[in-house]
C-alpha cells in the first residue's frame, strides 16, 4: 500500500530581486521516504527549503504539506508538521543541551501548564541523537558535531513528521554521519518521520535515500531513485565532475568515486 | 534545584534588608519602629518614593538589558546602544538649556522632555532600521548607533549654549535619586511592573529566539511580532529609567550577565531574577551613595561600578568556560 504523499512542490519559481533563483520546480515525496536535495553551491538547496518551510514565499507555484498549502497553517500548527534544521549552529547563550532540546517542544506547549509525555519526546530525541550523555551539559561548551548532533535532536523533538535538514552531516565524523542519518532512516522506515535533507556526500545519498533531487541554476536536472538520479552523466552536467560508479559485488551498495580533473 | 531555590531566598532576604536599610537611612535619623508626624512626612514623601525609583529603575534597566541581549544575541548589547539614552539626554538638555517647562502637570519638565527625546530615538531608530514593515536586529543597532551619534551631537550644542544649568545638566548624565520624589517616581511605579509582566510573559519565545530567527520561525514563533514587542519593551523601559534617574550605566550590561553565569540562559528565570537581583541593587547602591560621604552624595553611578565591578570580574574569572565569549 502506497503512504500518503507529505509534501508536493508545485512548480515553484523564486527570484531575489530580478535574478531567477528557482525555476519551476516539481516533486512529491511520501510518508517515510528520506529524499536528498543535491546541486552545486549556489543552485537553490537552502532556497527551496526555506520555500518549503514558509520563511521565503515562491513568486510562483505552491507547496502542499499534509494536503494542504504550506501557508494556510497557522505558525504552530505548521511546527507540529515541519521542523528544520539550519546550517548555522546558533544560541551563543549557555543553555544547557537539555534546555536547548525541549525548546523543540514549543509548537506542544501550553503557555500554561505542561503537556504530560513531554520530557519522553525530549529524552527519545536525545536518545536517537546518542547525546543523552550530554544532557547536562552546556551547549556552548560542545565540539562542532556534538552542536550538530544536538541541533538535529531540538527538532527531533518536535516531533513533527516532515523534517528538513540543511547539511544535516557536515560537522559529524564518519560514525557519527553514519549513526545520525541511520536513526534518520530507520523513523523513515517506521513511517514516524519524512526527511528532506541537503547533502553533498554522493556516498551517503546513495547509502540512505530513497529520492534525489538535482539542482542546478534553479532548474531540477533529474528527480527520482539515486540509481537512476546520479550517474556519470548527470554528475558531469552537474558539478563538472567525472565520477566513476561501482557497485559492490556483495552488498549491491552503488558508490561513487570521483576523478581527479584534468591539471 | 535546591541551588536555584536558596538563590531566589538568599536574593528576597537581601531585597526586604535593602529596603529596609534604604528608608531608614538618610540625613535624618528616624526609627522605622517609632515615628513622628515628622519622621512619618519624611519616610512617605522622600525615602520611600526613593527607594522605590532605585527598585524599580534597577530592575527595568537590567531586565531592559537582559533583553536586548537575548534579543541581539549578542553579550554587548544594552539599552543604551539603541541611542534612547542619547535621545532623553536631549530631551533633558533642551528643557533645562532653553527652559521648556512641562505642559503635563505630572510631570517636570526635564522627566517629560527626557521621556519625549527617548520616545523620538526610539521611533526615529525603528523608521531608519526597517525596511518594508521588517527589520532586522543589525539594521537596528546600526541605525540606534547613528540617531544616537546625531542626537549625542545635539547635546553637545546645547552643553555648549548652557550656562548656569550646566550643572544641573551634568547631574543628569552623572544619574541619581537624590531629587527622587513622587512626582517623577510614579513614573517607574506605573510603567515597569507593566513591561516586567509582559517581558515575563513571552520568554519562552524569546528562548527559541536564542536559536536563530529561522529555526525560531520553524519552531511556530512569530518572530517578526515577537522581536517587534521585546526591543519596543526594552526601549520603553530606558526611557522610564532614563527620565526618572537621568543617566545609570552598568546595571543593564553587567547584572544579566550575572544571573546568566549563575543560573544559564533560560529566559523564564533569567528576566525574574535579573529584574529582582537589579532593582536590590540599585537601592542597596543608592543607599551606599547618600551614607558614605553624608550629608553629601556620591554619585550612582560611582558606587555601582565600585561594587559591581568586582563582583562580576570575579564571576567572569570563575566561569568555567560555559560562556561562549
Amino acid at each position: 500500500m502506497e503512504r500518503n504523499i507529505v509534501l508536493q512542490v508545485n512548480n515553484v519559481s523564486f527570484a531575489y530581486e530580478r535574478a531567477l533563483v528557482l525555476k519551476n520546480i516539481a516533486f512529491s515525496i511520501r510518508q517515510g521516504e528520506f529524499m536528498a536535495l543535491i546541486g552545486p553551491n549556489g543552485s537553490g538547496k537552502t532556497t527551496l527549503l526555506k520555500i518549503i518551510l514558509g520563511t521565503l514565499i515562491a513568486r510562483e507555484g505552491e507547496i502542499w504539506l499534509d494536503g494542504k498549502p504550506v501557508l494556510s497553517y497557522p505558525p504552530k500548527e505548521r511546527a507540529k508538521k515541519m521542523s528544520y534544521v539550519s546550517q548555522q549552529a546558533v544560541a551563543g547563550f549557555p543553555l544547557t543541551v537539555e534546555e536547548l532540546v525541549s525548546l523543540g517542544r514549543y509548537p506542544h506547549e501550553e503557555r500554561f501548564g505542561r503537556k504530560p509525555g513531554e520530557p519522553q519526546a525530549v529524552e527519545d530525541a536525545l536518545r536517537l541523537t546518542d547525546s543523552l550523555p550530554l544532557k547536562e551539559r552546556k551547549f556552548t561548551a560542545l565540539s562542532g558535531g556534538e552542536k550538530q548532533k544536538v541541533l538535529i535532536a531540538r527538532a527531533l523533538a518536535q516531533t513533527s513528521y516532515l523534517l528538513l535538514l540543511d547539511e544535516p552531516t557536515v560537522h559529524l565524523d564518519l560514525y557519527f554521519q553514519l549513526q545520525v542519518l541511520n536513526s534518520l532512516k530507520r523513523l523513515c522506515a517506521e513511517g514516524k518521520s519524512t526527511v528532506v535533507a541537503v547533502m553533498h556526500d554522493l556516498n551517503l545519498i546513495s547509502l540512505f535515500a530513497d529520492k534525489v533531487l538535482l539542482l542546478k541554476s534553479g532548474e531540477a536536472l533529474a528527480f527520482g531513485k539515486v540509481s537512476e538520479v546520479l550517474n556519470e552523466g548527470s554528475m558531469e552536467e552537474a558539478f563538472g565532475v567525472k565520477v566513476a560508479v561501482t557497485e559492490d559485488s556483495q552488498t549491491g551498495a552503488v558508490y561513487y568515486l570521483p576523478r581527479k580533473p584534468p591539471p | 534545584m535546591r541551588r536555584f531555590f536558596l538563590s531566589w531566598a538568599i536574593l528576597f532576604v537581601f531585597f526586604s534588608l535593602s529596603l529596609f536599610l534604604a528608608l531608614s537611612t538618610g540625613p535624618v535619623r528616624i526609627s522605622l519602629f517609632a515615628l513622628s508626624a515628622r519622621d512619618q512626612s519624611i519616610l512617605l514623601n522622600l525615602r520611600l518614593p526613593r527607594a522605590l525609583s532605585s527598585f524599580f529603575v534597577g530592575g527595568g534597566l537590567a531586565l531592559a538589558g537582559a533583553v536586548f541581549q537575548g534579543l541581539f544575541r549578542n553579550p554587548l548589547a544594552d539599552s543604551y546602544l539603541l541611542g534612547i539614552s542619547s535621545g532623553a539626554s536631549l530631551g533633558a538638555a533642551a528643557a533645562l538649556v532653553l527652559g521648556f517647562t512641562s505642559p503635563l502637570a505630572m510631570f517636570t519638565g526635564v522627566s517629560f522632555f527626557s521621556f519625549f527625546g527617548s520616545l523620538l530615538a526610539l521611533s526615529l531608530v525603528f523608521y531608519f532600521g526597517s525596511r518594508d514593515g521588517y527589520f532586522s536586529v543589525f539594521r537596528l543597532l546600526l541605525s540606534g548607533l547613528g540617531v544616537g551619534l546625531f542626537f549625542s551631537s545635539l547635546v553637545a550644542v546645547l552643553m555648549i549654549m548652557a550656562e548656569e544649568e550646566l550643572k544641573a545638566l551634568i547631574f543628569f548624565f552623572m544619574g541619581g535619586f537624590s531629587s527622587a520624589s513622587w512626582e517623577t517616581a510614579w513614573l517607574a511605579i506605573a510603567f515597569v511592573p507593566i513591561c516586567v509582566l509582559i517581558a515575563f510573559y513571552y520568554a519562552r519565545e524569546l528562548n527559541v529566539l536564542l536559536l536563530g530567527e529561522e529555526t525560531a520561525l520553524s519552531s511556530g514563533v512569530s518572530t517578526k511580532r515577537i522581536q517587534a514587542i521585546y526591543a519596543v519593551l526594552a526601549a520603553f523601559l530606558t526611557s522610564v529609567s532614563v527620565s526618572v534617574a537621568g543617566l545609570i550605566g552598568f546595571v543593564g550590561l553587567i547584572i544579566p550577565h550575572m544571573v546568566r553565569m549563575a543560573f544559564g540562559a533560560d529566559h523564564r528565570i533569567l528576566l525574574p531574577f535579573t529584574f529582582l537581583l537589579g532593582g536590590t541593587f540599585l537601592v542597596l547602591c543608592d543607599t551606599i551613595a547618600k551614607m558614605v560621604l553624608a550629608p553629601s552624595e556620591l554619585p550612582i553611578g560611582v558606587v555601582t561600578s565600585l561594587f559591581g565591578v568586582p563582583i562580576f570580574l570575579y564571576l567572569l574569572k570563575k566561569e568555567r568556560g560555559e560562556y561562549d565569549l
